[in-house]
């Protein structure tokens, strides 16, 4: 009974000064807000990497095959960071090493990159560009799909043809109202005809690709590498995951005989999947949920004590009131629940704000960016028992101090 | 049926003291009376005799230094607080001098809290606060809130409030204090009515024309009962 009587009193208030009970919300708004912004957001992010990046960086059943690892996962040693600083660059000795080490594979690529200052179409031109020497079936194995055009052919890689295709970002920036098929575009003192469009990647981590441009690999190997054996990767894309598994044991091994290893010596080579970036992702984003609590939590005690405080307050001008209910009957137990409750529901009411603004947040985020926002429902129940947990907890010293007033003393309180 | 001379307030040497400082103030040193049901009684004295301090006794806001205090039979001395909170809620209907009614509900809701906390469903609650407010003529005014109310009307919703719950006594404290001589006739026309119909009514005054109301009057000075007076026949008088 006095529980909806608290919560009836609390809404009351809450509407009445609108303003004020802005101001003593605004801790556990901002915390809530904040909990359910980074929760959506990494949740949102999760998906858009397990889903689109990873898949489109290295295509799915594929691994590739690098002088050392690309991605820092923080953990290894810098000795280890070292050891493969010493690794030997990959050549084409290596490609046909791989090559033979699995004749079952489904498309099999290698390919060597480096950014270049500048590539200009008459008068206009574009900075830092990558340009990608790719064999035959590179694209493919990436998943590369033109938009306009067509994609690099066995024929422009046999004959050594000056031809590219290139990125979204390039063809906008040097063709902003023209065809770019057909044109002649400038890498340094050489010129490219371009044959093709790639789709637009868009993406937050993974637009390289509109800034790139694809060339032909025995064309890189001429015109670009600063040694002409040298190759940046040598991928390998299989039917299966138990395919792929298998696969990489055999090249691993191949490439071990190889280079004559011996057992127990490290490779010196390196192995990269796609399940391994997402290893580094998850373990990113432990660590963005183990930051969570903290952050959250100052707000939210911060938010409590201010709440405490407009409770004191709002007991201290409801002593006589108190009194009043006291002389018609009203136990100890009765003024406390009903205080109780109406911090509870002032907070509740302070952390569904939270909720919402949280969640625009992540609407907006999704609105700008190619993340796609995602609200996990438990996020709203743990916000909202968060909020509960703050009402009470802020709500009890007050409560108390509530319930213990004297009722004669109350009674003539002025 | 009720029996007409059943005693309904009992005291025996009714103590309070309270400490302040170095000093031991007795506030009542010692007050045996009894009151009967349907009784209506006039508490006086000057200030500083005990009165308000044997009103929150038998008001069951306080507990007595020392002596006995039986309410409709029940020993209430040694009651813990929500033990004493449960009597005032059934027993005891207070009207006070400056009202009491809470700002910011409407006469309704401030009928309906006492049976609030009786644990009335909300539908009983309702009809039997209407019904209160009818009784003292304000069943057209159940949605206004005090401050949209007369000085007598807000005494009346204090009054449906005393009522609400059918106590045992209604305990009124200089009900008409705060009204001035033309209201304050209008609420001695209600308790007479309510007396009339079997209310028990004790009512602490210090002005005579509006304890020339009741039947009985009880007198205080210094802590002690100084004087009984029954103006009416068949009223018991003194210990």
């Amino acid at each position: 009974m006095y529980l909806l009587e608290g919560i009836r009193l609390a809404l009351q208030q809450v509407w009445a000064h609108k303003l004020k009970s802005a101001f003593t919300l605004i801790g556990v708004i901002i915390g809530i807000m904040f909990l359910i912004a980074v929760i959506t957001i990494v949740e949102g992010m999760n998906r858009y990497v397990q889903e689109d990046f990873a898949g489109s960086l290295f295509g799915v059943n594929t691994f590739s095959v690098v002088r050392r690892s690309n991605i820092e996962t923080g953990e290894e040693s810098s000795e280890r960071r070292r050891r493969q600083a010493r690794n030997p660059y990959l050549t084409m000795h290596d490609v046909e090493t791989v090559r033979r080490a699995v004749p079952d594979a489904w498309r099999f690529a290698y390919s060597d990159d480096r950014y270049f200052p500048r590539v200009s179409f008459e008068d206009r031109s574009r900075r830092n560009v990558r340009i990608v020497g790719g064999s035959e079936d590179y694209e493919t194995l990436q998943g590369w799909e033109v938009e306009q055009g067509r994609g690099l052919s066995p024929l422009d890689e046999r004959r050594g043809l000056p031809v590219a295709v290139i990125g979204q970002e390039i063809a906008q920036k040097l063709f902003p109202d023209e065809t770019p098929l057909g044109k002649r575009i400038r890498l340094g003192p050489r010129r490219f005809e371009v044959v093709g469009v790639w789709e637009k990647q868009g993406g937050l981590l993974g637009n390289i690709r509109d800034a790139s441009i694809l060339i032909p690999f025995s064309v890189y190997r001429q015109s670009f590498s600063r040694n002409p054996n040298r190759v940046g990767s040598i991928s390998v894309k299989m039917r299966t995951a138990e395919e792929m598994d298998v696969a990489m044991s055999e090249v691993e091994a191949a490439l071990r005989t190889d280079r004559q290893l011996r057992p127990g010596e490290e490779n010196n080579f390196w192995l990269e999947t796609s399940s391994e970036l997402l290893d580094v992702w998850d373990r990113i984003t432990k660590i963005l949920f183990a930051a969570i609590p903290g952050l959250v939590s100052i707000s939210l005690i911060v938010g409590g004590i201010v709440i405490m405080n407009i409770m004191l307050l709002s007991v201290a001008g409801r002593i006589r009131e108190i009194g009043i209910r006291k002389a018609v009957g009203a136990r100890r137990r009765d003024i406390l629940i009903q205080f109780l409750a109406e911090s509870s529901t002032l907070s509740l009411v302070g952390a569904a704000i939270g909720v919402l603004l949280g969640v625009g947040l992540g609407k907006g985020v999704q609105a700008f960016t190619p993340l796609p926002a995602s609200v996990p429902p438990w996020a709203i129940g743990v916000a909202l028992v968060l909020g509960l947990g703050v009402g009470v907890a802020s709500g009890i010293y007050p409560a108390y101090r509530a319930a213990k007033q004297d009722p004669i003393v109350a009674l003539r309180y002025e | 049926m009720r029996q007409i001379n059943e005693i309904i307030i009992e005291t025996r040497g009714l103590k309070k003291q309270y400490v302040m400082g170095a000093e031991t103030i007795h506030a009542l040193a010692g007050v045996d009376m009894k009151v009967r049901r349907n009784e209506y009684i006039a508490i006086m004295g000057p200030s500083g005799s005990g009165k308000s301090t044997l009103m929150n006794l038998i008001g069951c806001l306080d507990t007595p230094s020392s002596g006995e205090y039986i309410l409709n039979g029940t020993p209430v001395q040694d009651l813990a607080d929500d033990e004493l909170a449960r009597i005032r809620n059934r027993e005891i209907g207070f009207v006070f001098q400056t009202f009491n009614l809470l700002p910011r509900a409407t006469a309704l809701h401030n009928v309906e809290l006492p049976l609030i906390y009786a644990g009335i469903p909300s539908k009983e609650r309702h009809a039997k606060a209407m019904a209160a407010l009818e009784r003292v003529d304000l069943g057209d005014r159940t949605h206004h809130k005090p401050n949209e109310l007369s000085g007598g009307q807000r005494q009346r919703v204090a009054i449906a409030r005393a009522l609400v719950n059918d106590p045992s006594i209604l305990l009124a404290d200089e009900p008409t204090g705060n009204l001035d001589s033309k209201t304050s006739a209008e609420i001695m026309a209600v308790f007479k009515e309510l007396h009339d119909a079997g209310q028990t009514i004790i009512m602490v005054t210090h002005e005579h024309d509006i304890s020339d109301h009741a039947e009985r009057v009880v007198t205080l000075r210094d802590g002690l009962i100084e004087s009984h007076d029954a103006r009416a026949d068949g009223v018991y008088a003194g210990a």
